[in-house]
C-alpha cells in the first residue's frame, strides 16, 4: 500500500496543472484584502479576517471544486493512456488503488488549507488588519486541519463516479452541482450531503456564526461516514466487476 | 461554413455531453427548489411569485452554467487534438479558425438553450405552484433576463474557451478559470464600479437583472464587445501555431 501511495505521488511530478491549481488557494486571502480595504478598514480581530480568508467560500465552494477536479484528473488520466491495463496485470490490488488515489487527495487538499493558512496571515498582518499573535494563529491552524481532513472525504463520492466510468465530463459537471448542492442545502438542511454537514462540524465553535439548525455533530459525522462508506463499495464493485 | 455547423452538430450526436449539461441545467433548478423551501419571516422563499425565476438565474450563472458552458465549448475543440482526428482535418484541408469559430458559433446557441431550458424548468414550476399570480410581464421580463444571459455568459467565457484552443490540451484550465470567473462575480457585484466592468456582472446589468442606469448598460456591452474581440484576437493566431 505504502509502495502505491508513493507511486501515486510519483506520477504526479510532471503534472504541472496540479501544482497550478494551488494557486485557487490564493483567491479568498486577496478577496479579503480588497474587501476589507474598501469596507472595514485596519484594526479587524483576526478571528473576523480569517472567517473571510479561510472558513467561508473556501470550504463551502472552492476546496471542494478544486478537490473534484483533482479527483477526476487522477481517475481519467490513467484510463486515457490505457494504463489500467497493465496495472490490473501487475496486479494491484483494485481498492487499494482507490485508496492511493484517496492519499493523495487527502494529501492534497491539507497542502491547499496551509497555503490558504499560510496566505491568510501574509495578507493579514503585512497591510496591517490584524495583529499576528499565537492563540488565533493556532486556531487557525487546527480549523484549516479540520477542513482539509473532512472535506478530502466528503469529495470521496466525486472520486468513486470519477473511478467507475471512463469519461472526464460526467464528473466535473457533477463536482459543480455536487458542491452547489451542498451549499444550498447549508441553508435547509446540513445532515443530508457530506458538504454541508463537514461546514456544521467546522462551525460548532467558530464565534460569530449563527447557525439557524440545531447542532448535532454525531449525525454531521453519520453523513459524512454513510456517504464515504457507501462511494467506497460503489468503487470498489465496480472495479472489481471491471475486465 | 454552413457545411462545418452542420459537421459539428453531427459530431456533438454520439456524444453524452449535451445530456450531461442538461442533467446540470436540471438539478440547478431542483436544487433552488429545495432552497425555496426555506422558511423566512413565516413563508417560504418559494410561495413569494417570481422568487423561483429570479433566484435561479442568479444562482445558476454565478455557481454552475458558466463553467459548464466553458466545458461544452472546450470539450468540442480539445476533442479533435485528443481523439487525433485534427490531422485528418488538417489534411482536407479545414480552416482551423474556421473551425474554432464554428465550435465557438454553436457554443453560444448551446449556453442560450441551456438558459432557455432552465426558464421553461422554472416557469412550469411556478406555473403549478401559483399561476394566478404570475402577471404576463413578469414572464416576459424574466424570458428576458434568461436569453440575454445565456447569449451574454458565453461573450463573458469566450476569451477562456479561445485560450483553451490556443492551448489545446487546457480544458482542464478552462473550467478552473471559467468557474473562479463566475464566481468572482459575487464579490464584484459588491462594489459598485467593479460591478459595471466586471464582464460576469455586465451580463446582469444587461439582461436587466440588476437595475443599471442607460450607462452602466452601455458599458455592460462595450465590456461584452471587448471579450469577444479578445477572443477573436486570441483565435487570429491559431493558424500560425498550427504545426
Amino acid at each position: 500500500m505504502l509502495k502505491l501511495i508513493q507511486v501515486e505521488f510519483l506520477k504526479l511530478r510532471r503534472r504541472k496543472f496540479i501544482w497550478l491549481m494551488l494557486l485557487a488557494a490564493l483567491f479568498m486571502p486577496l478577496a479579503a484584502v480588497f474587501y476589507f480595504a474598501n469596507i472595514k478598514g485596519t484594526g479587524v480581530e483576526p478571528i473576523e479576517f480569517y472567517k473571510w480568508t479561510a472558513f467561508s467560500y473556501t470550504p463551502w465552494i472552492i476546496l471542494p471544486v478544486v478537490l473534484g477536479m483533482l479527483c477526476t484528473m487522477l481517475m481519467y488520466n490513467e484510463n486515457q493512456y490505457d494504463i489500467l491495463k497493465q496495472l490490473w496485470i501487475v496486479p494491484v490490488n483494485k481498492v487499494a488503488y482507490f485508496f492511493s488515489k484517496f492519499v493523495v487527495v487527502l494529501t492534497y487538499s491539507i497542502c491547499f488549507m496551509l497555503i490558504i493558512a499560510a496566505a491568510s496571515i501574509l495578507t493579514g498582518v503585512l497591510p496591517g488588519y490584524i495583529t499576528f499573535d499565537s492563540a488565533s494563529t493556532l486556531y487557525l491552524l487546527r480549523k484549516c486541519m479540520e477542513i482539509s481532513l473532512l472535506t478530502a472525504f466528503a469529495v470521496l463520492p466525486v472520486l468513486a463516479v470519477a473511478a467507475v466510468q471512463k469519461g472526464y465530463i460526467l464528473p466535473v459537471c457533477l463536482t459543480l452541482v455536487y458542491t452547489f448542492l451542498g451549499f444550498i442545502l447549508l441553508m435547509v438542511n446540513m445532515y443530508l450531503h457530506p458538504l454541508s454537514s463537514m461546514t456544521a462540524i467546522v462551525m460548532r465553535d467558530i464565534p460569530g456564526v449563527v447557525i439557524t439548525q440545531p447542532l448535532n455533530i454525531p449525525g454531521a459525522f453519520l453523513c459524512i461516514g454513510v456517504w464515504s462508506v457507501a462511494s467506497v463499495m460503489l468503487a470498489g464493485a465496480v472495479l472489481k466487476k471491471r475486465k | 461554413m454552413k457545411l462545418l455547423l452542420w459537421a459539428e452538430r453531427w459530431k456533438l450526436r454520439r456524444s453524452k455531453i449535451l445530456w450531461i449539461a442538461g442533467f446540470a441545467t436540471v438539478m440547478v433548478a431542483l436544487i433552488v427548489f429545495a432552497q425555496g423551501q426555506f422558511m423566512f419571516y413565516g413563508s417560504r422563499y418559494i410561495d413569494k411569485a417570481g422568487w423561483f425565476m429570479t433566484a435561479t438565474q442568479s444562482l445558476a450563472t454565478f455557481y454552475v452554467l458558466p463553467a459548464v458552458i466553458a466545458l461544452l465549448g472546450s470539450y468540442m475543440i480539445c476533442r479533435e487534438e485528443q481523439e487525433d482526428t485534427l490531422k485528418s482535418l488538417r489534411l482536407i484541408p479545414v480552416d482551423e479558425m474556421k473551425l474554432t469559430l464554428a465550435k465557438m458559433a454553436l457554443t453560444l446557441v448551446f449556453s442560450v438553450l441551456i438558459y432557455l431550458l432552465l426558464f421553461v424548468i422554472t416557469f412550469l414550476i411556478e406555473a403549478v405552484l401559483h399561476l394566478e399570480a404570475l402577471p404576463i410581464s413578469l414572464v416576459l421580463e424574466n424570458l428576458k433576463t434568461y436569453f440575454l444571459d445565456g447569449a451574454g455568459v458565453f461573450f463573458a467565457i469566450s476569451p477562456i474557451i479561445a485560450l483553451v484552443s490556443r492551448m489545446k490540451k487546457g480544458y482542464w484550465l478552462a473550467l478552473v478559470f471559467a468557474e473562479i470567473y463566475s464566481f468572482a462575480g459575487l464579490f464584484a457585484s459588491m462594489s459598485n464600479t467593479l460591478k459595471t466592468v466586471y464582464p460576469m456582472t455586465a451580463v446582469f446589468n444587461l439582461s436587466g437583472y440588476y437595475h443599471a442606469s442607460v450607462i452602466q448598460t452601455l458599458i455592460g456591452v462595450i465590456v461584452l464587445l471587448t471579450c469577444i474581440v479578445l477572443s477573436l484576437f486570441i483565435l487570429k493566431g491559431l493558424n500560425k501555431t498550427a504545426k
